[in-house]
């Protein structure tokens, strides 16, 4: 099993954060931003994990499902919930924030474009009243969210305010060693500018109504 | 859209008894009242929930990695196919096609819930494709018009003419 990631990737975090939580044995191999580790994508997408079987997972989510139940950790209800959440709600919002923060210099406006999601997420711990996200113990869930927030919640510079339960959770212990040598990793030490390069390739996020048409790799089609 | 398309799942996995979904946010995003819990949020996550409801984990998947690769077109189909646009499309058609250039199902052998729901998600855009379009995404034509003709899948949704022969014979690829 053969898992590509490269430096200054946020998703990436994710799934080394997965991978030291998990225990899982996998080869981790740092490649280029702009490698086409998926034969089947035309854009390259990272991080990529290799299967036993030859099929490439390319999702990160699915990447750290996969190593938890491999791990003998079955993924609950409540957790494909919350990994869904992650992906359809809190990852444009990340990605436009982590835009505004890096790219653009705007670190005022990230606050704003964070906002939703987090009150969302400190709603649902605070009525949930769990230390972690499905229940007593730490699941893939807690992995992805807190990897996913971890550039922006331990960025004091963002200012995005005092939220109780999401703080309580964030800095419940268990998981946060691993997402910070995940962090160490990936960031090198150098917070959110360590996803400059990264983020200088990826397409604006859609915020504004007319989005720019990205050229995707292969040829214009002939309609 | 997403709760007709939760409605034939149910019938399709022949569960007797309607479930109660409403939305919410401004995405529509479907909510599953449990009786038995709190709701369930999300297409991906509810249509995963059905499945084990009628007793058909199989459509899940049926090891560790094919859990996976199932998974992670419920999430592609939620966070790349719904709402993307005409630019994306053709990136989508293209990658898709070259994915299914050596498999029968979304997850290589078996047919899975990945099938079911990346068919209704795809179905729009098939819908807007010339037949010149069809012929040159030919293996997700091909993947498209299995799973449409599978019994019980397709329910709310027109069947689309697909031709699996090419009459476009100058063009190769």
């Amino acid at each position: 099993m053969k898992l590509f990631v490269s430096e200054g990737n946020p998703h990436c975090l994710k799934v080394l954060a997965a991978v030291e939580v998990s225990g899982v044995q996998c080869d981790v191999q740092y490649v280029n931003h702009e490698e086409r580790v998926v034969p089947f994508l035309s854009r390259p997408a990272l991080p990529a994990l290799l299967l036993p079987s030859g099929l490439h997972l390319f999702s990160s989510n699915a990447i750290c499902r996969y190593l938890f139940e491999v791990s003998g950790e079955d993924s609950s209800e409540l957790c494909n919930q919350w990994l869904e959440w992650e992906a359809t709600d809190l990852q444009p919002a990340l990605l436009q924030a982590l835009h505004l923060a890096v790219v653009q210099g705007k670190v005022s406006e990230v606050s704003k474009v964070l906002q939703g999601p987090l009150n969302y997420l400190e709603q649902s711990l605070s009525k949930g009243n769990t230390p972690y996200l499905t229940g007593e113990a730490v699941s893939v869930a807690d992995v992805v969210l807190w990897a996913a927030l971890y550039p922006v919640l331990s960025d004091a510079s963002l200012a995005l305010g005092e939220r109780a339960s999401i703080k309580a959770w964030f800095d419940r212990g268990a998981v946060m060693h691993s997402c910070q040598s995940a962090a160490q990793k990936v960031l090198q030490g150098k917070g959110l500018q360590g996803m400059k390069s990264y983020m200088q390739r990826q397409p604006a996020p859609p915020s504004s109504q007319c989005r720019d048409s990205q050229p995707c790799n292969g040829n214009p089609a002939e309609s | 859209m997403a709760l007709r398309e939760l409605s034939s799942l149910e019938k399709y996995l022949g569960l007797k008894k309607p479930n109660k979904y409403s939305t919410q946010g401004d995405k529509k995003v479907p909510v599953l009242q449990n009786n038995n819990g709190p709701p369930l949020v999300g297409l991906g996550t509810i249509a995963s929930h059905l499945v084990k409801e009628a007793k058909r984990p199989n459509l899940l998947g049926d090891s560790a990695e094919s859990r996976a690769v199932v998974q992670q077109w419920l999430e592609y189909r939620v966070t790349k196919l719904d709402g993307c646009t005409k630019e994306d499309t053709k990136a989508i058609l293209k990658d898709l096609n070259l994915y299914l250039q050596d498999k029968v199902y979304m997850a290589g052998n078996q047919f899975t819930l990945a099938d079911t729901f990346m068919y209704f998600g795809i179905h729009p855009i098939i819908v807007d494709l010339s037949v010149q379009e069809k012929e040159q995404y030919v293996n997700v034509a091909r993947w498209f018009d299995h799973i449409q003709r599978c019994p019980g899948v397709r329910h709310h949704l027109p069947p689309l003419v697909v031709l699996r022969n090419r009459i476009y014979t100058s063009k190769h690829h």
